[in-house]
């Protein structure tokens, strides 16, 4: 009896795993195909990459560009004396208007009208634009009497 | 298992006949049931053994074999193999590898081999009809029919649909940057295998053993970085294709070393070659004269026979030498190039570039000296770098009086142009010696490497000098405002047939950028410049390898990160204060 039982025990046990190896057997085939399938697009897609880089490498090559922009630029190579260090920037241009003005664009306006404007090239004593500014800012509240 | 006890007489029903068989078989007094049951019991075990090794099998499978995955290798995949990509310093592609595919034929499989003849030939016009008949003819399994066909030739090929014929992708190795970087990387064969330059320092390390156990097929290897810029390699290389043109010389050529790292970033010498056409590279003229040919550098080795004289204690920059009249010396007279006639202190002799002066300062530091301190800097043995090409300098046999003389101002010595520069870039970043390399290399790894030559002292009355002879001596042409070069000049007799040659010389002009923190070395080499109208018939260095010097660096400095500095103290007050005050 015993006996019996442990042979129907081991008949659906062998059934079991079968259907189970089936099933994994199966999976793995599916997924080795898959991966044979990425590697070949791997594969694929290295190439492309490589050749890629080698157009841009004969592209981007510094005697194509060096004619290129002969011929299309007007360009010069840069001498020495064009260069400057940071610490060698001249400061910042002298402020045109009081921060408290009532309308700074209006200001910077009349200034730009006036012909001895002073530009960032053109040193000038600092004093002398804020008197502007201040004499500039005065009648233009006035010019718009609706405010 | 009662049963056993039992006797025979317990089957009473049984006839005669067949109890007899039972007892010729089995003994009459044994239970076939009882045995029967054992055997059963037996086979469950010998099964349930088997099925447990093979379940115990399947376990470790299942465990084992995620480590090793079996190499498939695809039909109709690379023959030859692949090589990792070569890259400058900046990461720009040097050489790459490129999938192309390949014609082949299999001559047992095909059918009408007159028909195969006609299309492919129809195809592929410049293939040979009768070569191609011959090797279709053949009964070999496989033939190449022809390497390398672009991918619209591959399509017509493979509409036409003959049997026997097929294509295999390969390798091929492309250098999108021609013919810039020649003599640097060198180039590969047919079946990809480096044999010249970095390509084949490569195959020597590791890869050619990869390559023979196949496992070099993909491209999964790790780019090499050397130490050439491709941006100064084509800004040397331009300034030296138009000199070369201009002064209608046989070779120019040009080196830019890094003196803290020994990195050469950028190495020229033209004419070169297009490495994507190897086959220019037989042709004896395109020969890499930096590492394969040797010269007698000329008046640039007196550099190392004033760093020799001051180094050794015996001559300081304040002595002076007799130049007044021609150097004696058996039948042989030594004369000066740019004669002074006078009695010249150390610059002077620098400056004016004096012969006798330099042979008299070698003569007084002694023979044995001057050869021992050549060897120090290398100049006596052959320099090995990466690249396979190396010459071996021509040392005379037995180093007498008169060749310590002629040494002295760079005749009597060949050596190889990158062997000198390494020298030169020793007597100014400090007096250390780095070998030159052409791979990436940090300070740290350089200075495992160097071994100190010279004081710093001597170092900084070297540069003093270089900067001097900018100023106020045979290299004034060099001088670029802002970048504070420093060089030495020299000009060499070709030797032709035997004798020194009275027209034909070899210039050469080494430089130092910049001279009072010195970063880069730089040589301009100009194989038998002509004469130009702006040169008054002078075919000497300061007319044609200083000038081209000048015009390098004023192109190449702003590359390599050198800012210019305006309005600098010249060199006694800059270089020769400073090293006082250190002292």
């Amino acid at each position: 009896m015993s006996l019996r039982i442990l042979n129907l025990v081991v008949i659906v046990a062998l059934v079991l795993a079968a259907a189970y190896v089936y099933r994994i057997k199966f999976d793995s085939t599916v997924q080795a195909e898959r991966l044979a399938k990425i590697r070949s697009e791997l594969r694929y897609e290295r190439d492309s990459i490589a050749a890629l880089r080698a157009e841009w490498g004969e592209l981007d090559n510094p005697a194509r560009i060096e004619a290129l922009a002969k011929r299309y630029l007007p360009l010069k190579s840069v001498a020495p004396t064009q260069f400057n260090s940071l610490d060698q920037l001249p400061d910042r241009p002298p402020q045109f208007i009081k921060p408290d003005s009532q309308d700074p664009i209006g200001v910077i306006i009349e200034n730009l009208e006036e012909p001895s404007t002073v530009t960032g090239s053109v040193s000038a004593p600092a004093a002398a634009p804020s008197e502007d500014a201040n004499e500039a800012a005065v009648p233009l509240p006035a010019a718009n009497p609706d405010r | 298992m009662t049963a056993i006890a039992q006797t025979e007489s317990l089957q009473p029903g049984e006839p005669w006949r067949r109890r007899l068989v039972r007892g010729l078989l089995y003994g009459s007094k044994i239970d076939r049931g009882a045995k029967a049951r054992a055997r059963v019991g037996l086979a469950i075990l010998a099964f349930a053994a088997v099925y447990s090794i093979i379940a115990a099998r399947l376990v470790m499978f299942a465990v084992v074999s995620d480590g090793r995955t079996v190499h498939r290798v695809v039909a109709g995949d690379a023959i030859a193999t692949a090589r990792p990509d070569i890259l400058d310093r900046r990461g720009e592609v040097l050489a790459t590898d490129v999938r192309v595919p390949s014609l082949y034929g299999e001559p047992r499989r095909l059918i009408d081999v007159d028909e195969a003849v006609e299309l492919l030939t129809a195809d592929l016009p410049d293939l040979d009809a009768t070569e191609l008949r011959e090797r279709l003819s053949s009964k070999r399994g496989f033939v190449w029919l022809k390497r390398d066909i672009t991918a619209e030739q591959q399509r017509e090929i493979y509409r036409q649909g003959l049997p026997g014929i097929g294509f295999l992708s390969e390798n091929k190795r492309a250098y999108p940057n021609g013919a810039e970087v020649s003599h640097l990387i060198g180039h590969v064969n047919t079946d990809n295998q480096g044999i010249a330059g970095m390509e084949k320092w490569l195959d020597g390390h590791g890869l050619a053993a990869l390559h023979m156990a196949g496992l070099a097929t993909d491209r999964l290897q790790t780019p090499v970085q050397l130490a050439v810029d491709l941006r100064v390699q084509h800004a040397l290389r331009d300034e030296l294709v138009a000199a070369r043109a201009k002064f209608k010389a046989l070779a120019a050529a040009g080196i830019v070393l890094d003196v803290r790292t020994g990195e050469v970033v950028a190495m020229v010498s033209e004419p070169d070659y297009d490495p994507n056409n190897p086959r220019q590279a037989l042709d004896p003229t395109r020969i890499n004269r930096l590492t394969t040919g040797v010269y007698e550098m000329g008046s640039s080795f007196k550099a190392f026979t004033i760093a020799m004289a001051l180094d050794s204690g015996k001559v300081t920059l304040k002595s002076s030498f007799d130049a007044r009249m021609p150097l004696r010396f058996g039948k042989f007279d030594i004369h000066d190039f740019h004669a002074q006639h006078r009695v010249l202190t150390v610059p002077e002799i620098f400056t004016y570039s004096s012969n006798i002066g330099a042979a008299r300062a070698a003569l007084a530091v002694g023979i044995e000296a001057h050869k021992a301190f050549l060897k120090k800097l290398g100049q006596l043995d052959r320099l090995r770098t990466e690249l396979p090409e190396s010459a071996e300098p021509i040392v005379p046999k037995r180093w007498g009086e008169l060749n310590t003389i002629t040494i002295a101002f760079g005749h009597g010595l060949s050596v190889a142009p990158l062997q000198a520069v390494m020298g030169v870039a020793a007597l100014m970043n400090g007096g250390i010696l780095i070998p030159p390399t052409f791979l990436k290399r940090t300070e740290a790894e350089a200075s495992a490497l160097g071994k100190r030559v010279i004081k710093p002292e001597t170092s900084e009355m070297m540069r003093y000098l270089m900067r001097l002879n900018v100023e106020k001596g045979t290299a004034e042409k060099a001088e670029v405002k802002g970048y504070y070069i420093g060089g030495k000049t020299g000009t060499a007799d070709k030797v032709v047939n035997g004798h020194y040659s009275k027209t034909k010389v070899l210039t050469d002009f080494m430089a130092v950028l910049p001279a009072d923190q010195p970063r880069y070395v730089l040589l301009i080499m100009i194989d038998d410049p002509q004469t130009t109208p702006e040169t008054h018939g002078f075919t000497t260095s300061g007319w044609n390898a200083v000038p081209v010097g000048g015009a390098v660096v004023a192109r190449i400095a702003p590359l390599l990160g050198i800012e210019p500095r305006m309005d600098l103290p010249t060199a006694d007050h800059l270089i020769l204060a400073s090293a006082k005050e250190s002292r």
